[in-house]
């Protein structure tokens, strides 16, 4: 093998490299679009809430901001697009089908946000926000329990089955193996130290929403690192 | 593990994606390999070992220093 090391090496990866780059920035990118457009969403129901006023120059300046950075980072995400398709990489077979399957997801998600965000603006101004346990309507969580249900399980299995490749599974263990820990050892600390008053009562969605957000971190880190 | 993914591929002009072709995974999973963060399954490390048509233990070395049988 000494023979091998010693031949001169050609490595073409930095396009690649680039590529992987760009794709992190646009999915940071589009992350940041969701989060901002939940401000603005967020900033107008205050405004709501406080008896809907003209819109003085401080709420256009700020809403004026958060469009901008929108339009930024849409720019960005198109342009990060343009020079990874430019690029002519060729990407492999189970990366094709996966960024095949996000845009499916993606698109889907952004569907049923809006028409979330429509019906929400059209009706229930007092409705409690999806976070929140307050009630929502029958017809909502019937829809979203079968997108999460039904839907999103279904999606998953074929990704383990057609996607996952050995190391990206092996990254879902650590993840989830680390997550489940947390939970184990978070849930219980939580419900005693409500129970000696120092905490208010455990929250089943926080804690839902950490483990899950735990077991991504690791997943990222363990398949990108 | 340490091994000679790198020094292999680059010996055929292929970018971590070609490879990724020839073995049905991920970049990633390429990078992971070749950088030693992750060791492969035996199934995958046949499959790299007859995509380079080497022995096994010519790419890949887990720094046994005990004495061979051979």
């Amino acid at each position: 093998m000494t023979n091998l090391k010693e031949r001169a090496m050609t490595d073409v990866d930095d396009m690649a490299s680039n590529n992987g780059r760009r794709i992190i920035w646009m999915m940071f990118s589009g992350i940041g679009i969701v989060m901002i457009s939940g401000a603005i969403t967020g900033y107008l129901s205050q405004r709501g809430a406080e008896g809907d006023g003209p819109l003085n120059i401080l709420d256009v300046s700020i809403l004026g901001l958060f469009a901008a950075v929108i339009l930024v980072l849409a720019f960005a995400i198109w342009r990060l697009f343009q020079q990874t398709k430019q690029s002519g990489e060729r990407v492999p077979r189970r990366e094709r089908l996966n960024n095949r399957i996000i845009w499916g997801c993606g698109i889907f998600g952004g569907i049923i946000g809006l028409a979330l965000a429509l019906t929400d603006n059209m009706g229930a101004a007092n409705e409690p926000s999806l976070f929140a346990s307050g009630p929502i309507s029958p017809v909502l969580a019937v829809i979203l329990a079968s997108a999460i249900g039904v839907v999103l399980p279904a999606i998953t299995f074929y990704w383990h089955k057609h996607v996952v490749d050995e190391q990206e599974d092996a990254a879902y263990r650590a993840g989830t193996l680390i997550a489940i820990y947390a939970f184990w050892f978070i849930a219980p600390v939580w419900w005693l130290l409500w129970r000696g008053g120092i905490l208010p009562s455990p929250n089943g969605v926080a804690l839902y929403f950490m483990t899950a957000f735990i077991a991504l971190i690791v997943w990222f880190w363990k398949k990108y690192r | 593990m340490k091994n000679q993914l790198k020094v292999l591929r680059a010996m055929r002009s292929w970018s971590q994606a070609d490879l990724g072709e020839h073995l049905d995974v991920s970049r990633q999973a390429v990078n992971a390999i070749e950088t030693g963060k992750y060791d492969p399954s035996l199934p995958l490390a046949f499959k790299i070992s007859r995509l380079f048509a080497l022995p096994i233990e010519e790419i890949f070395d887990d720094e046994f220093e005990g004495a061979r049988n051979d």
